[in-house]
């Protein structure tokens, strides 16, 4: 019955915008190529999904994007942390890090067509340029803001340098690497799309683009929506079970404030 | 008796960045504390007497004189000097057993040992039942009783204690100074505690030192000779405990004309 419930509580959201969305479709307003309708996108879907070509876009994507995340943060979280607790290294890599930041990942499409040719390899280039800002930002804030009480209590209980690095500095910082995660893979998909668009032959964000060559608008809004769903079910199974089970459970983080 | 802790000439000059000048918190402090000893340190706001706790704890360092403690000059910070804070300082992330079993798990005792160890001082402050909270599910007064268990259970030399009761309120408080007096005299511990309340300080110590405003220099050293076990429902119309109140608030009112 909970269960039920929830799951109501989760799509109903879904199922109004979808209402109106198919009100404005009938009512005529736009011609069909500018504004497909719900039902033709359903039908589209259902019909790439059966003849794979939707699978095989969605796993070059994901591909990409899981590379580029992990290598972004396989630099950034030891990047991260290596500049929080070390004075020396925040101020070499602070001025680097600032100036490389305000550049879009996108930016870097030229030079990574330059180096790794069309492709899957300079859409997970610049996804790792996406993902790396984000997670190293989130990451040093959190480590500012960690309490220094913390790191004194355990001191005066015997904590040597490593110590305080595993059982307060780590813990600690979770809630903002969780965040930076959030937004590095945002960053990643905006990438991966705009990369896929310009710089690939495969993938959910070249997909759309081709869709819109031969003016099938239903297939561009399947390409948008999967790229929806895919974000969607990395929180509701990945990220969100993890802050449910850590920084929640822990405290430091609520899910919202409505008492305020 | 040889004294535990000395404190020899000890004095402590910061640089405040606000007012853009050279404080001086502490001046020339010199003290010892024998084992099992429980002593309070009192004065107004910026005597430096928290400046003074931290320098034992060896969170601080002094700008003159040396501290001792077991006759080891203080360096840094260790297990034989486990401090209480008054935000709690718990972890948030360990329940209240895996914060209570932090200590010895550094010690790397084995398993067994540190799950005994763990539930004895579950117990004795009174936290059966809540072993498996996180420390946001506690009251104040729990948390502070699982902060007091967690420096308890890595068996210092000496218990710090900085303000620990301040932030909880006041009926709460006086059922954890009860509760401090009845563990620190079975578990024998030696404890320095930090107080800007004198009444706190007269009920809990054997003895009170009282420091005077900015610097911080000792103007009483004051040994309380109430019987003990102490309860507040018997002392506080005691009328030696008035008197140790008011003579500690005479010296240090006294030092600030």
């Amino acid at each position: 019955m909970k269960a039920a419930r929830t799951l109501f509580a989760e799509l109903f959201p879904f199922a109004v915008a979808v209402a109106i969305w198919q009100a404005l479709a009938m009512a005529g307003i736009w011609p069909k190529v500018l504004f497909p309708s719900p039902l033709e996108v359903a039908q589209t879907f259902a019909a790439d999904l059966a003849s794979g070509v939707l699978l095989v876009n969605l796993a070059v994507s994901l591909k990409s994007l899981l590379l580029g995340f992990v290598v972004g943060c396989a630099i950034a979280v030891p990047l991260g942390y290596l500049m929080g607790l070390s004075r020396a290294s925040r101020n070499f890599f602070d001025p680097l890090v600032n100036l490389l930041q305000a550049i879009p990942g996108l930016a870097w499409i030229p030079f990574a067509i330059l180096w790794f040719g069309l492709g899957q390899g300079a859409v997970t280039f610049i996804i790792v340029m996406s993902v790396f800002f984000p997670v190293l930002h989130n990451l040093l804030t959190g480590i500012r803001m960690v309490q220094p009480v913390l790191i004194e209590a355990v001191r005066t209980l015997g904590a040597n340098r490593g110590d305080v690095i595993r059982h307060v500095i780590f813990p600690a910082t979770l809630p903002n690497l969780m965040t930076g995660i959030r937004l590095g893979i945002a960053f990643g998909f905006r990438s991966l799309v705009g990369g896929e668009m310009i710089a690939s032959t495969d993938g959910l964000g070249y997909a759309i683009f081709n869709a819109q060559q031969y003016f099938q608008s239903a297939r561009i809004v399947v390409g948008m929506l999967a790229i929806g769903i895919v974000w969607l079910a990395m929180d509701r199974l990945i990220l969100r079970p993890i802050e449910q089970r850590t920084t929640m459970r822990w405290g430091l983080v609520r899910e919202g404030l409505e008492q305020a | 008796m040889t004294d535990l802790l000395v404190a020899r000439n000890v004095s402590k000059t910061y640089f405040d960045t606000v007012a853009n000048d050279n404080v001086v918190a502490l001046e020339d402090v010199s003290l010892a504390i024998r084992p099992h000893e429980f002593v309070s340190v009192i004065g107004p706001s910026g005597c430096g007497k928290s400046t003074f706790l931290r320098m034992v704890a060896g969170l601080d360092k002094p700008t003159a004189g040396e501290i001792t403690v077991s006759g080891r000059k203080i360096t840094g910070p260790g297990a034989d000097r486990g401090m209480v804070f008054q935000e709690y300082a718990l972890l948030p992330w360990k329940t209240t057993a895996a914060n209570i079993e932090f200590g010895p798990r550094l010690k790397k005792l084995p398993k067994a040992e540190r799950e005994a160890i763990t539930r004895r001082f579950v117990e004795l402050v009174g936290l059966k039942g809540f072993e498996n909270k996180y420390p946001h599910q506690l009251s104040g007064g729990m948390r502070q009783r699982a902060a007091v268990a967690r420096v308890l259970a890595n068996n210092p030399t000496v218990l710090l204690m900085d303000e620990p009761f301040a932030a909880v309120d006041a009926m709460t408080r006086q059922h954890l100074q009860e509760e401090l007096t009845a563990i620190t005299a079975r578990e024998r511990t030696t404890v320095l505690f930090i107080t800007h309340a004198i009444e706190e300080a007269v009920f809990l110590s054997d003895r009170v030192i009282a420091l005077s405003g900015r610097p911080g220099r000792i103007v009483a050293d004051l040994a309380i000779e109430l019987p003990r076990p102490r309860r507040w429902d018997a002392l506080v119309n005691d009328a030696r405990f008035a008197a140790y109140r008011d003579e500690l608030t005479r010296c240090i009112h006294g030092t600030k004309a």
